[in-house]
């Protein structure tokens, strides 16, 4: 299952995977996957995919498992907790916007990487 | 596998009438070079500019660095899979530019990074501004979508850094380092009492503008592997990765990887450098597990005392790194890893997206973080409109009289975790 952010990653994969689109930010993304994680699902992609900071770009997508497993997955924990302490601090510092202000051409780039980062997972 | 690797220094570069190399002297005929990367259908117009140390001149977003080589005697040629047939590299004679590089820029997305200051307070934080650069600046034809105007970008960079390395095929060298690898077994008969000692060399791969290729081969399709560390001088790894401008591995740092170097000057003295495994470092975590458990077996099966591992690029191969780390120390083999640091601009936060115990021993590149002032330049390379949006610039980051107040990240090169640039900690 893709939770996601991003309209172009939700166009591209709606009719293949189950996708979970998120009206919000990249922290709302990662929240939502973090809750995920706490009942069960497990990561599938790891939710820093990338070296856009996350700062820079608005988007964000990631992969868990469709369903629930047996137990919590206490790596995807730590994986996704860290990752939403480490957007904490790069917003905390310059930039807080988080791409959010950028050109809707820039937009678009930032979906098209997202977009591409998350397809070298799914597309093996 | 021995390579016979000759300088040419370069100590200037210049536009001629015809291409060659005289009295250390870089001549490009521009026309004849233009000719050459315009037979790309994918490209409308290229041009060509000149930098050298000391202007006052800025090149922005630069996507990669290369050092023209040729290869003179041996198999295969400069960039197996690119310029050449993929026949293995490595051995025999090599010649190289020493003190030359071209550089490509060109906007494959609206936010690319990497800015490399020829002077001012910004060149002491690239290596490349000391270099005499042939600078490349690509427009794709209208409608080229990313991942082709990428690709073109790159082979434009290998093609160039191929046309002027043949310049120096019949010059004789200034300089010659020799480097060997024995066998396994031939290494442990001459140096039976030196610590075995590898190295891991982790690639990105993740997607359009993370990607390195091995042989032509996009890293993230592969296992982890053994390399000669002389294929890497001839370049079997070249860098499609433009993200993080300041701790990706561009091609010239592939060619002329400081680890290598080192493990080979301490070879046969303090050490017996066995092997270099590359692995990659990939977006889905099955991946991440398979990769770095073939490392660990790799490195037990040589039977190393102990690896370095160098990491590219910032987030999520922290993960990867550590995982390295940890699996090979669980081998009873001990590392030594190179990344750098996203600390915070005070540098007071964890340097890490992930940490182990078995993580004692780091060299960092540097905090990426970390604030920087740099000059108005006389003349831009390139595009610098968009310094406000990329990674370590913020809104106001390039004021109107053309200065910039950015994070170190900005910068290429700055804070690579080969460990190849100017910064050191006191």
């Amino acid at each position: 299952m893709i939770i996601t952010n991003n309209p172009l990653v939700r166009s591209t994969y709606e009719n293949a995977h189950g996708v979970l689109f998120v009206e919000g930010n990249y922290r709302d993304v990662l929240v939502q996957v973090r809750d995920l994680v706490h009942r069960r699902h497990h990561l599938i992609t790891h939710p820093m995919m990338g070296s856009l900071k996350p700062n820079e770009t608005p988007y964000r997508s990631v992969i868990v498992s469709d369903e629930p497993q047996k137990n919590v997955d206490v790596d995807s924990v730590l994986i996704i907790e860290e990752a939403i302490l480490v957007f904490d601090r790069f917003t905390k510092t310059a930039r807080s916007d988080r791409g959010t202000g950028s050109t809707e051409k820039m937009k678009e780039d930032f979906r098209e990487i997202d977009l591409s980062l998350l397809g070298s997972a799914l597309n093996k | 596998m021995k390579l016979e690797v000759g300088y040419i220094p370069i100590r200037d570069i210049r536009f001629g009438p015809e291409s060659k190399v005289d009295n250390n002297v870089l001549y490009v005929n521009k026309r004849e070079l233009s000719a050459l990367i315009l037979a790309d259908e994918g490209i409308a117009s290229v041009a060509l500019d000149l930098a050298r140390p000391g202007e006052s001149v800025r090149i922005t977003p630069v996507k990669d660095v290369i050092e023209p080589r040729v290869k003179v005697s041996g198999t295969g040629g400069i960039f197996p899979g690119w310029c050449a047939k993929v026949r293995t590299v490595g051995e025999g004679k090599t010649h190289v530019l020493k003190g030359a590089a071209v550089v490509t820029t060109g906007k494959v997305v609206g936010f690319q990074e990497g800015i490399i200051d020829m002077s001012g307070e910004g060149a002491q934080y690239t290596p490349f501004s000391k270099l005499n650069s042939l600078v490349l600046v690509i427009q794709p034809k209208e409608g080229t979508e990313s991942h082709a105007y990428e690709k073109s970008l790159r082979l434009a960079g290998l093609k160039t850094a191929e046309y002027l390395g043949k310049l120096a095929e019949h010059l004789e060298p200034e300089e010659v380092h020799t480097y060997e690898t024995l066998s396994v077994t031939e290494g442990i008969k001459k140096y039976p009492e030196l610590p075995r000692v590898g190295y891991v060399l982790m690639l990105q791969s993740q997607g359009l503008l993370h990607d390195t290729y091995v042989y032509g081969v996009d890293a993230k399709q592969t296992l982890p592997t053994l390399i000669g560390p002389t294929e890497l001088m001839d370049g079997a790894i070249v860098s499609g990765n433009c993200v993080s401008a300041c701790d990706k591995n561009t091609t010239y740092h592939h060619l002329n990887n400081p680890v290598v170097e080192d493990l080979f000057s301490e070879h046969g003295k303090a050490l017996n450098f066995t092997g270099l495994i590359i692995t990659n470092e990939n977006v889905y975590l099955a991946d991440k597990e398979r990769s770095s458990d073939r490392t660990a077996e790799l490195c037990a099966y040589l039977g190393l005392d102990g690896v370095i591992i160098s990491q590219e690029g910032f987030g999520n191969p922290d993960a990867d790194l550590i995982m390295n780390c940890r699996k090979i120390e669980a081998k009873g083999i001990r590392t030594v890893i190179i990344t750098d640091e996203y600390a915070g601009q005070d540098g007071a936060s964890q340097s890490l997206a992930d940490a182990d115990a078995a993580a004692d021993a780091v060299v960092t590149g540097g905090n990426a973080n970390m604030v920087i002032h740099l000059p108005a330049m006389d003349r831009v390379i390139g595009s610098i409109d968009r310094v406000d949006h990329i990674a370590g610039g913020w809104s106001g980051s390039l004021k109107e009289d053309g200065t910039i107040t950015a994070e170190l990240q900005v910068i290429t090169g700055a804070t690579n975790e080969l460990g190849f640039n100017t910064l050191s900690a006191r």
